[in-house]
């Protein structure tokens, strides 16, 4: 099964199968902001995103690397092409792939894309942490960060399993095993702990 | 389906009454249940992931929001979260700060697209 965090490839990916999937998807409800928005577009308005994505991308790191000289100015364009090429050539690698999977992959497949926490949810949930509200770009982001955590902790456990000779589904002394891992790795953030070096 | 959804209920019942799997955090309802289940299937688990799995992953998921949450009230602007401090406590993850950063950049890609969309329409 295909790695599904891998980091330079996931945006790009996703960018990709949006449009390539777009007359198939009618299912909006359980579709995070982004792919579900995507979906429902129109396919000249995708291409936008996708050229805005690599330029606004390209953009932001030529002018943060090099300072306004025209000698730089050349690498920054030669950095951008490269890098469009590299997004074109993951884009096709992903398309590729998942045009052979089987059907029992396709399902785990869209599955894994479409599954997201609930916004409402997530937004109740910091709030009452707060007291106060919060905007609607952090509660996008922590419910990002909380799926890739999920994703962190089953991966760790489906780990565990296979190395004890288990089979899935997992049980919980997978789980607290993979937890125990992470936190070694300090994956887990935990604030209760104090390092006092010297008493 | 449905039959498994009720079957499941009963199970967490049983669970609470008996000490649930994390005694620390009492009666809460169960907020993710469905979502998370469908999210385990998609990370490699089984088809019907174990009540006891999804409970506890429901618990560090929350623990982990709230740690989260805590910590980026306590940096930048205190007693307020913002998008800045979450970035920043996820700057050493590769894998969080990445997702976060193609997010918020889609987000306003989306944003973007979605006013001229409304400005093409207004316009005919």
């Amino acid at each position: 099964m295909a790695d599904p965090a891998r980091i330079k490839t996931e945006s790009n990916s996703e960018q990709s199968l949006a449009a390539g999937e777009s007359p198939k998807t009618e299912d909006t409800e359980e579709v995070p902001v982004t792919s579900a928005d995507t979906e429902s577009k129109d396919t000249s308005s995708q291409s936008i995103i996708h050229e805005n994505k690599q330029d606004s991308v390209a953009e932001d790191e030529g002018t943060a690397c090099h300072p306004a000289s025209k000698k730089l100015k050349v690498e920054p364009e030669k950095k951008k092409d490269r890098r469009q090429k590299v997004d074109e050539d993951e884009i096709q690698k992903m398309q590729v792939l998942v045009s052979s999977f089987s059907e029992e992959q396709l399902n785990r497949y869209e599955m894994y894309r479409r599954s997201a926490f609930p916004k409402a949810a997530i937004k109740r949930l910091i709030q009452s942490i707060t007291g106060s509200s919060v905007s609607q770009n952090v509660v996008i982001a922590m419910s990002g960060i909380s799926k890739v955590f999920a994703g962190e902790i089953v991966e760790e456990a489906l780990d565990v399993c296979e190395k004890w000779g288990d089979m899935p589904p997992l049980q919980p002394k997978h789980m607290r095993e993979a937890v125990r891992r992470l936190k070694s790795r300090e994956q887990i953030p935990n604030i209760k702990h104090n390092n006092i070096l010297f008493h | 389906m449905v039959e498994e959804e009720d079957e499941a209920v009963y199970d967490e019942d049983l669970d609470d009454g008996a000490g649930g799997a994390d005694g620390s955090h009492g009666k809460r309802k169960k907020l993710f249940s469905k979502e998370l289940r469908c999210m385990m299937y998609g990370f490699g688990d089984d088809q019907n992931p174990y009540t006891e799995s999804v409970d506890i992953l429901e618990d560090l998921v929350i623990e982990f929001v709230t740690e989260m949450t805590h910590t980026a009230m306590s940096i930048g602007r205190q007693g307020r979260v913002q998008v800045e401090d979450i970035v920043f406590l996820i700057r050493k993850d590769p894998r969080k700060f990445a997702r976060v950063k193609d997010l918020l950049t889609m987000n306003e890609e989306l944003k973007r697209a979605r006013k001229a969309f409304d400005e093409a329409n207004y316009g005919s």
